[in-house]
């Protein structure tokens, strides 16, 4: 009988000293540490990761789940070190895997601003070959078919001036052809008209 | 944007007008054809000079004046008009009627502005290109500068003074297809 009353006091008790316990434990547990001390690798090799996956319901773990504060507490560039990507990667069927995946419901939990805060903007653009980019852009497509056209033709005068381009234009194609033919001549490489003049090289540099 | 109706199509620039030449040294085709166009203007506007003299003197004097080649005061006053045509020209701004359609410009070696008196010493030199049976010229098909002796002499070179390249970007800005092609 007494064993009866106490019974769930004693379990409603037990259960605050493990809920406690739990949270202490947590709080202790310095989980950079703890991954450290794990072999990842030979950890994923050990599971049969298809056959967890197709039994979670991402989407509902993936909302009980606090991205933001779990990605503060790891770090992950170090445990991205210590991982062999390819190998589980390989074994994952990606494309099932993301089918089931809501991604703009990760995307909402994330604080992109906060990932875009922690990005060192200057050294990936450091990295970034602009001139390469500029080379890629195909400047006569981008003016043909986009309004910066107009734009140019606004700026430029009538049919006169397009007359005018067009005679100096096949000149020019002339003038190339010339002297095309007078290097072969010569057995000379030719690589264009040469020039411009030291001063006018001058002020273009300025 | 697309070439409304009525609009006459722009004339399609070749594809050497895709670098820009601008500043580089003018070859022979583009200097003779602005030669060519200089001798039609100069000579039109002589033309038209002793027209209007001939038409003066016929109104003061009821008489008519006879010019022909073969006086010997209208060739001299006809390479004077030369001579002030290009020497005026190259010394104002480096272009002439000719060089202007053709997009030249003459320029000091080191890129600079013709002075008046290097106008003169080029518009005297001129004539020794061709008098020493057009010799003179073959600088600018074999000299690194594409100088002519007349060049060499008055311390002038030849430049493209416009831009191929914009040239041919206000062709594509014109043509129907601009702007009318959906993005890919």
């Amino acid at each position: 009988m007494v064993r009866g009353r106490l019974a769930p006091q004693m379990e409603a008790a037990a259960q605050a000293v493990a809920e406690r316990v739990i949270i202490l434990v947590m709080d202790a547990v310095d989980l950079n540490v703890m991954l450290a001390r794990i072999d990842l690798n030979a950890v994923l090799r050990r599971i049969d990761i298809e056959e967890p996956i197709d039994r979670i319901k991402i989407n509902e773990v993936l909302d009980r789940i606090d991205l933001n504060a779990l990605l503060a507490q790891v770090d992950l560039n170090a445990v991205l070190r210590r991982v062999d990507i390819k190998e589980p990667i390989d074994r994952v069927d990606l494309d099932g895997l993301l089918d089931r995946v809501d991604v703009n419901q990760i995307v909402q939990q994330v604080d992109v601003n906060e990932v875009i805060a922690k990005i060192d903007l200057d050294a990936v653009l450091d990295r970034i070959d602009m001139n390469a980019i500029a080379q890629r852009i195909d400047v006569e497509a981008l003016v043909e078919h986009t309004d910066l056209g107009a734009v140019i033709a606004r700026s430029s005068s009538g049919i006169a001036s397009s007359l005018f381009d067009a005679i100096r234009s096949r000149t020019i194609g002339v003038d190339e052809a010339i002297a095309r033919w007078v290097a072969r001549i010569r057995r000379r490489p030719y690589t264009g008209p040469p020039g411009p003049p030291t001063g006018l090289r001058a002020e273009a540099g300025s | 944007m697309t070439t409304r109706a009525g609009e006459a199509m722009p004339f399609k620039p070749p594809a050497a007008a895709r670098e820009s030449f601008q500043g580089h040294y003018a070859g022979f085709a583009s200097r003779f054809a602005a030669f060519v166009v200089d001798v039609v203007v100069l000579t039109g506007i002589f033309m038209l000079a002793l027209a209007a003299i001939n038409f003066a003197a016929s109104i003061l004097t009821g008489k008519s004046i006879d010019f022909n080649r073969s006086n010997i005061w209208v060739v001299i006053a006809y390479f004077a008009w030369v001579f002030i045509y290009f020497a005026l020209f190259w010394g104002l701004n480096g272009r002439t009627a000719g060089g202007a359609m053709f997009g030249l410009q003459v320029l000091t070696g080191d890129g600079g502005d013709v002075s008046g008196r290097r106008a003169i010493v080029r518009t005297l030199a001129f004539p020794l290109s061709f008098l020493i049976l057009g010799l003179g010229f073959l600088g600018i098909l074999l000299g690194d500068q594409r100088r002519a002796l007349h060049d060499v002499i008055a311390g002038t070179v030849v430049v493209y003074s416009w831009d191929a390249q914009a040239a041919r970007l206000r062709y594509l800005s014109r043509s129907p297809s601009s702007g009318a092609r959906p993005a890919p």
